[in-house]
């Protein structure tokens, strides 16, 4: 008992002592017996429940009332009605009765259902029943104008009645809840050793107490440590951006250089210098996103568009037969929405071509950035996502080196086991498609492509034929699995319950 | 990419060994394709663009046989000279469609296993190297309804003949708008004045290239000895495909004949299945594979990818069997070795190079602006730059103004790039009503802006963006915010400009500014924009350009 009464908030106990003598009150009136708002006396009621002191009587009740509608009927009587009187006053025509009935197509519906009425050529003539209806006060007009001045619970109402004014759309219905609270055996025992104690319990520390040190003569409420708490949602970062983040970190440790460049790129960097013929089907309307507002970009030196230009058409003097086609300077100028970061490396390559003399080598650059597809948006597809974008420029560089920076990048992203599979991109040779191993579902995941860059890219950029490691892996696919995600929209979708209930990236 | 289906049976008989599941299913994708999976008899691979060859089960076989050393080196094949079958060019298909070589197969035996691979194999070549019939269209013939010589040429609109599919004549217009293959192929000539027709010395219509055949050739169960035609507008091309199908038909024991093609200007023999020739320095091939192979080992290597190699002091001389297209640099050779030696057994290795890691100072003061938001308690999102002009402008109550658009969309939702990062957080918000409040959000993240000095003219601006929504949001907490913000990176003077912009109330809208630096807009949110975006909750934003943020910032 002690300890119960050490346990009892200040609330409950203002709610004992005002049920002391009446065993039985209503929300109401306890909120004004006690000068509590209801809401507090609720949550209040729900402990003392728990704790045996109080009953709570929640019953749930429905109210019917009038719709707008059924206000205008209780008002200005049934249209039916309103209709056969308006005959008996002499007005037969349809045309007519029309104009002055309100609502006459209803009117005309029910007045012929009931048997009231007869139609000939236009004219409306009364039965003997619409006769007789004329004098008649029935039920549903009874319970209209009786639910005009107060809602009603269902239950009062007969269940013909009730199903017609619900089928006419005349009333609505109203959920409330009857909430009554009574005091238990074992709470008439505390009232007496309590009453004394109501209002010399602290609950809320104050600057007040504090200050006028009132405090000293009063006691410390107990709280129940286990009653559930409002939750408290964090500022915080989103998790796709805390893995791009984490990615950068980890080309940085590895000793590579930021590159940055446009999301709206020249057809010339994302494609034509990377060897892509112009009639590939990757260019093709269907895959590529292009641009038409502005149409198209301009090219770089024309030292290095002539390279490029030769380079498909000849070979170049990269020593390759090159593609044997007409290369069109036109089409190489029109804009794309980056199809992948590797535009970015072409860029790059070019850029250190004034460098090569002064010894730029070795070079490595890394990239994060946003791509594009031209895909229709569904849970498998998205039409902007991100890549990660890795260059190793150095003449001793060879394919062993790249899988080791490849294995070294997924061993840093968790992923223990690696295979290599052979794979064709227009723009490396060799070719490889990393997979990783993902234990728990327990399957081989593809991350994108990588290579050594054909010569044919290569020399028409950086002047000189160097091995060039590369590769673009994508970034949704292992996000996706690190948060049990199977619809990709939902990486950009920004459910707040999602981004505020995910798990921080740990890495 | 194309996939194949491929019967297991048949696969092993063309390579010449009983073959487990197992063996195919793990070497397969190691020669370089793409394991699709299986049923009790049949599997699937995708074929790779480089590989035309390997979209014919034939070709796959011959290249999976030297793979796991049954069948080892060059294959020779040989197409017989003759000086009977001649097709001669009209000048007229130059500009339409200007180049064709044929070729004539010999006791062909047609199995069902055959005829679906010719079936798939041709279908697969018009797709991928002949980008859908435009550069090259396969047309095959029952050789023995021929009569030589046979004439590549063009006729007018009017023409007709019975095309394949159908019982009647139909004029060449006629097809190109009702017959299928006309409908689906016809983007291919239909500008032209006169379609390209081959046709014999009787006067009967062998074909209406790149469209449909015609019923008088067409193959039949007594079919033995067929003719091809490869038409297109690549000699190259044309060619490379009429090799891949020949050599297919030599692997299933037909005999194989030249046919003179007489161009108005020269005589031409095809096809030539002649090996060509490529030099390929061993250390070069070592070097950028990291390995110390001898020349023996690489001329076995070689041969498990269908080549013949000789020593040739520092280099080795590589005969490329006719069918490989996609050998243009020595490179290509290199790879096939790393392939051969197989991808798994390199040993993966870190060089030893001495680099610095720089992160561009732009992005890193991004990214702690990004951290510092997270302090005011605000949860960050991250958004599309496309969008559409609705969600941009009008939901926004905004002129529409000048932005990048793409042309080809598929969908109108995603046809503009944003040029104000704001409308992206009002969905965000708008997504989320009934989610708990407040929400209080931000992105730090790209628009962007049309310009023309720029090479690809258009020009990235970073913007960061908060919206606090919740039953008391206000301009003196986004102001507060701002300030705070502001002090924060340095910046101590700056001032607030009252401005006016249709989506925030009127007199509750300001700019900042530091000194004649506008850096960006706040204010509390319109409830006319607030009702388009369906939010029942106030809203306040700002939105400043980072750019310009880090500039004053670095001068502070």
């Amino acid at each position: 008992m002690e300890d119960l009464i050490e346990k009892l908030h200040e609330y409950e106990k203002r709610i004992l002592v005002a049920l002391k003598n009446v065993e039985k009150l209503s929300l109401n009136e306890l909120s004004k017996k006690t000068g509590l708002k209801e809401g507090s006396l609720v949550k209040a009621c729900g402990w003392a429940r728990t704790k045996g002191i109080v009953d709570v009587l929640e019953e749930k009740e429905i109210f019917v009332k009038l719709s707008d509608e059924g206000l205008r009927y209780a008002e200005n009587g049934l249209p039916e009605k309103n209709l056969i009187k308006r005959v008996e006053e002499g007005v037969t025509s349809i045309n007519e009765l029309k104009n002055s009935v309100e609502n006459f197509e209803i009117a005309l519906v029910w007045a012929k259902k009931n048997g009231w009425i007869e139609i000939s050529e236009g004219k409306v003539s009364l039965t003997e029943s619409g006769k007789n209806a004329l004098s008649k006060t029935f039920e549903l007009e009874k319970y209209l104008s009786s639910l005009k001045t107060s809602a009603k619970k269902v239950e009062d109402i007969p269940h013909d009645v009730l199903e017609t004014l619900k089928k006419r759309k005349l009333v609505e219905f109203e959920k409330k809840t009857k909430f009554e609270v009574k005091i238990t055996e074992l709470g008439k025992k505390l009232v007496p050793l309590i009453e004394k104690d109501v209002g010399k319990v602290v609950t809320q520390l104050t600057p007040e107490i504090i200050k006028s040190q009132k405090w000293k003569g009063l006691k410390f409420q107990k709280y129940d440590v286990k009653l559930p708490v409002p939750k408290t949602y964090p500022g915080k970062r989103h998790f796709l951006q805390e893995v791009l983040e984490y990615i950068k970190r980890v080309w940085i440790e590895m000793g590579f250089k930021e590159m940055k460049g446009p999301l709206i790129e020249v057809s010339f960097w994302n494609f034509d210098a990377l060897f892509q013929p112009q009639d590939h089907p990757a260019r093709d309307l269907a895959d590529t996103l292009y641009v038409k507002k502005p149409k198209k970009g301009k090219l770089p030196d024309d030292e290095i568009v002539e390279a490029v230009k030769q380079t498909h058409q000849n070979g170049w003097t990269t020593g390759s037969k090159g593609w044997g086609y007409e290369w069109d300077e036109e089409f190489s100028k029109k804009l794309v929405f980056r199809t992948h970061t590797t535009a970015l490396s072409a860029r790059t390559l070019a850029q250190l071509r004034k460098d090569v003399e002064n010894g730029c080598f070795p070079a490595k650059y890394f990239a994060v950035g946003r791509v594009f597809r031209n895909e229709t948006l569904d849970w498998k597809h998205l039409i902007e996502f991100h890549q990660t974008e890795g260059i190793v420029v150095d003449p001793n560089v060879n394919f062993k080196h790249l899988l080791g920076y490849l294995k070294t990048f997924f061993e840093k992203l968790g992923f223990k086991k690696i295979r290599f599979r052979p794979a064709y991109f227009p723009y490396t040779e060799m070719s490889v498609e990393p997979e990783v191993w993902h234990p728990e579902h327990k399957q081989w995941i593809e991350l994108g492509g990588a290579g050594i860059f054909r010569p044919e890219v290569v020399k028409p950029l950086l002047g000189v034929d160097v091995p060039v490691l590369a590769w673009g892996l994508g970034l949704e696919r292992p996000v996706m699995l690190a948060y049990n995600i199977n619809d990709i929209r939902q990486l950009y979708w920004n459910d707040l319950k999602m981004l505020r209930e995910s798990k921080i990236w740990l890495g | 990419m194309p996939v194949i289906k491929v019967n297991k049976q048949d696969f092993c008989k063309l390579v010449g060994k009983d073959l487990d599941w197992d063996v195919i299913e793990k070497k397969l994708p190691m020669l370089g394709v793409g394991w699709e999976g299986r049923s009790e008899e049949e599997f699937e691979v995708e074929v790779f663009p480089n590989r035309p060859d390997m979209l014919s089960v034939e070709g796959l076989a011959r290249a999976f046989s030297s793979f796991i050393g049954v069948r080892k080196g060059l294959k020779h094949y040989d197409a017989k000279p003759s000086q009977l079958y001649i097709v001669s060019v009209d000048e007229k298909v130059s500009k339409v469609r200007p180049f064709i070589a044929c070729t004539i197969a010999m006791n062909v035996e047609f199995t069902d296993d055959f005829i679906r691979s010719i079936m798939q194999v041709q279908e697969k070549l018009h797709v991928t190297h002949g980008r859908k019939r435009r550069k090259v269209a396969i047309g095959l013939h029952d050789f023995d309804k021929i009569k030589f010589p046979v004439y590549y040429t063009t006729k007018p609109k009017e023409f007709k003949f019975i095309p394949l599919g159908e019982s009647k004549e139909m004029s060449l217009e006629e097809i190109l708008q009702k017959h299928p293959k006309g409908v689906e192929y016809g983007w291919i000539v239909k500008d032209f004045e006169e379609y390209p027709i081959l046709i014999d010395a009787k006067g009967m219509v062998l074909s209406m290239p790149p469209i449909i055949n015609s019923i008088h050739t067409m193959l039949t169960e007594s079919t033995r000895n067929v003719f091809f035609d490869m038409t297109g507008t690549d000699w190259k091309a044309v060619n490379e495909v009429l090799n891949i199908l020949v050599t297919t038909f030599i692997d299933r024991g037909a005999e194989v004949f030249r046919v003179r093609i007489k161009y108005p200007d020269r005589f031409v023999e095809t096809p030539d299945l002649s090996p060509k020739e490529m030099r390929v320095e061993y250390e070069y091939i070592n070097r950028l594979l990291g390995l110390s192979l001898s020349k023996n080992e690489i001329h076995q290597l070689l041969g498990r990818m269908g080549y013949d190699a000789y020593d040739d002091g520092s280099y080795a001389r590589v005969l490329v069997p006719c069918y490989r297209t996609d050998i243009m640099h020595p490179i290509d050779v290199v790879e096939d070795v790393a392939i051969a030696y197989g991808y798994d057994r390199f040993e993966p290795e870190l060089p030893n190079l001495a680099t610095i890691g720089q992160e561009d100072e732009f992005e890193r003061f991004s990214t702690k602006l990004r951290n510092f938001m997270v302090g005011y308690g605000l949860q960050e999102v991250k958004t599309f730059i496309l969008t559409s002009k609705k969600k941009l402008f009008e939901k926004m109550r905004m002129e529409e103004q000048d932005v990048v658009e793409a042309e080809n969309p598929k969908t109108e939702e995603f046809n503009v790039v944003r040029n104000l990062l704001l409308p992206s957080l009002m969905e965000v918000l708008s997504r989320n009503v009934r989610r708990a409040y407040p929400q209080n959000i931000y992105e730090i993240g790209d628009v962007v802006l049309l310009d023309e000095n720029s090479d690809t003219g258009t020009r990235i601006v970073r913007k960061a963006c908060v919206a606090l929504c919740h039953s008391k949001a206000s301009f003196s907490e986004i102001k507060s915010l701002t300030e705070s913000l502001l002090r924060n990176v340095g910046v101590k003077e700056f001032e607030f400009v009252e401005t006016s912009k249709n989506f925030l109330i009127e007199g509750r809208g300001a700019c900042v500014k530091v000194k004649d630096v506008e850096l960006g807009f706040l204010g509390e949110v319109h409830p006319a924009v607030l009702e388009e975006w369906k939010i029942e909750m106030p809203v306040s934003v700002l939105e400043m350009d980072v750019n310009k943020l880090f500039e004053v910032a670095k001068q502070s």
